[in-house]
Order: C-alpha cells, then sequence, then structure tokens
C-alpha cells in the first residue's frame, strides 16, 4: 500500500471514530451546556458546565477535549463532501483544504486553551507562565 | 491472447442541479443525514470559542454566557442537538448495517445494532452526568 493510500486510509479511520464520538459524546455536552444550563433544566444547578468540566479537572478535560475534537473533525470531513454533492464539485479540492486547515487550527486551539485551563492533563508539563 | 484495450461506451450521465436530493424521499433522508454534519460542526467551533473565551479573557466570559442564554443560541440549541441526536441514530445503524458481528451462521442486524448502541448512549450519557455534574 502506498504512503499516500495508507494516509488516506488513516484519515477515513479518524473520520470513522469522530462519528462514534459525536454519535456518543456530543448530544449530552449540548444539553447541559446549551440547552439545560440556560434553562435551568435537570440536573445542571446555575454553575456553568464548561467551568466544571474543564477547570482544573484531568478527566472531563479530556472528555470535552475528545468530544469536540473528534466531532470537529468528523463533522468537516463529512460536511466538505456533502457541499460537493450540493453542486459545489468543482470547488471540492479548495474546500477540502480549508476543511483540513479549520481542523488543524480548531484541534489546536482546543488543545491549547484546555492545556491553559487544567495543566495538569499533560503531567510533567505545565504552560510556560506557572514556572 | 489478445492485449488489445477493451474500450466501453460511456454511460450518458444525467447533470444533476444542487436540488436532486429532493426528487426522492430515500435521497432527501440521505442528504438530511450528511447536513447533520454542519450542526456537528457548528456546535464544535462555538464550543472551542467557548473554551477561548474562558480561558484568555475570564472577567469578560461571563458576557459571553448571556449569548449562551439568548433566544437566538438556545433556539439553534434544541435544532442542533435534534439533528446531532439523528446523526447518533443514522450512525449506529449504518454501523450495524456495513460491519454485522457474526455469531455462528448468523449474523448480527443493523436494528439490534442500533438498539445496542443506544442503550449505550444512555448509558454514556448517565454516566457524563452522574460523573462531571451532578452534585458539583
Amino acid at each position: 500500500m502506498s504512503t499516500v493510500a495508507r494516509f488516506h486510509a488513516l484519515l477515513w479511520g479518524v473520520f470513522s471514530l469522530g462519528g462514534f464520538i459525536a454519535a456518543f459524546f456530543l448530544p449530552i455536552l449540548i444539553y447541559i451546556n446549551n440547552i439545560a444550563y440556560p434553562l435551568g433544566l435537570w440536573p445542571v444547578t446555575s454553575k456553568d458546565p464548561t467551568r466544571l468540566l474543564v477547570i482544573n479537572q484531568t478527566v472531563s478535560t479530556l472528555f470535552v477535549f475528545a468530544a469536540v475534537g473528534g466531532s470537529l473533525f468528523h463533522g468537516i470531513f463529512r460536511l466538505s463532501a456533502t457541499l460537493a454533492e450540493l453542486g459545489l464539485k468543482k470547488q471540492e479540492a479548495k474546500i477540502t483544504a480549508l476543511g483540513y486547515a479549520i481542523i488543524a487550527v480548531g484541534l489546536l486551539a482546543l488543545g491549547y486553551y484546555l492545556w491553559l485551563l487544567s495543566p495538569n492533563i499533560i503531567p510533567g508539563l505545565a504552560p510556560p507562565w506557572s514556572k | 491472447m489478445s492485449t488489445k484495450k477493451t474500450h466501453y461506451p460511456e454511460i450518458p450521465r444525467k447533470n444533476l442541479g444542487p436540488g436532486w436530493w429532493l426528487a426522492n424521499r430515500h435521497y432527501t433522508v440521505y442528504m438530511i443525514r450528511e447536513l447533520t454534519s454542519f450542526f456537528v460542526t457548528a456546535f464544535s467551533l462555538i464550543y472551542i470559542y467557548q473554551v477561548y473565551r474562558l480561558a484568555s479573557n475570564p472577567g469578560t466570559y461571563s458576557q459571553y454566557l448571556d449569548t449562551v442564554r439568548s433566544p437566538a443560541m438556545i433556539s439553534f440549541s434544541i435544532v442542533a442537538l435534534g439533528f446531532t441526536l439523528f446523526h447518533s441514530v443514522t450512525w449506529f445503524y449504518l454501523i450495524g448495517k456495513i460491519q454485522p458481528i457474526k455469531i455462528g451462521r448468523k449474523k448480527t442486524s443493523p436494528l439490534l445494532a442500533l438498539g445496542i448502541n443506544t442503550v449505550f448512549l444512555v448509558i454514556i450519557s448517565f454516566a457524563v452526568l452522574q460523573l462531571f455534574i451532578v452534585g458539583k
């Protein structure tokens, strides 16, 4: 198998994993952060759920990274193909390139800001200002 | 044996317009399923922005929470949750269809995969609530 084919297979594998992550993790994150919290529904109290999830919390911060990062990869990968099917076939290469750029920037930004909020997610490597 | 290349006649293909998926119920359901990716992507990007606001300027973060509480954002989130759940259900069914598990001589059905994975979805959702939210 060529390197390009292997890389392509890897991307499809990550896409599939992202599909599972979005299917299992995303609905509950949308519910607690954007529906239960603003509407005061069970079981969220008046405390902001995002603060509870990502400030100095290792496991829930990793959950947020997996849920949002996996969903972002899956969503953009699938949306690029869908836009081509909706008549943007000629622009497919540009859309795909833009999609990968958004995935890369999004994942780096998510990882970086979560690390700032929960430095203990990377054991032994604290953010620069804490030294 | 001849090594001559065989040329097959090209099948004439109809040029499909952007609204081709409205012509048939199956195509429409297919496209709605694919368009769940828009809501998955949009929520992911919005949430990354929320994490950025919290990490970069906790002082003005409460202003962002007013946006989260706005009727427009709540309406969008309810629609996004509906589409995300539709993604979950169709994804579980699809996985059962393309990757059935062989048990003896029989293969599992897509409906069984949908049922089992839906139970897992409920268990995972309750686990997330219990571990990270309830009582904090």
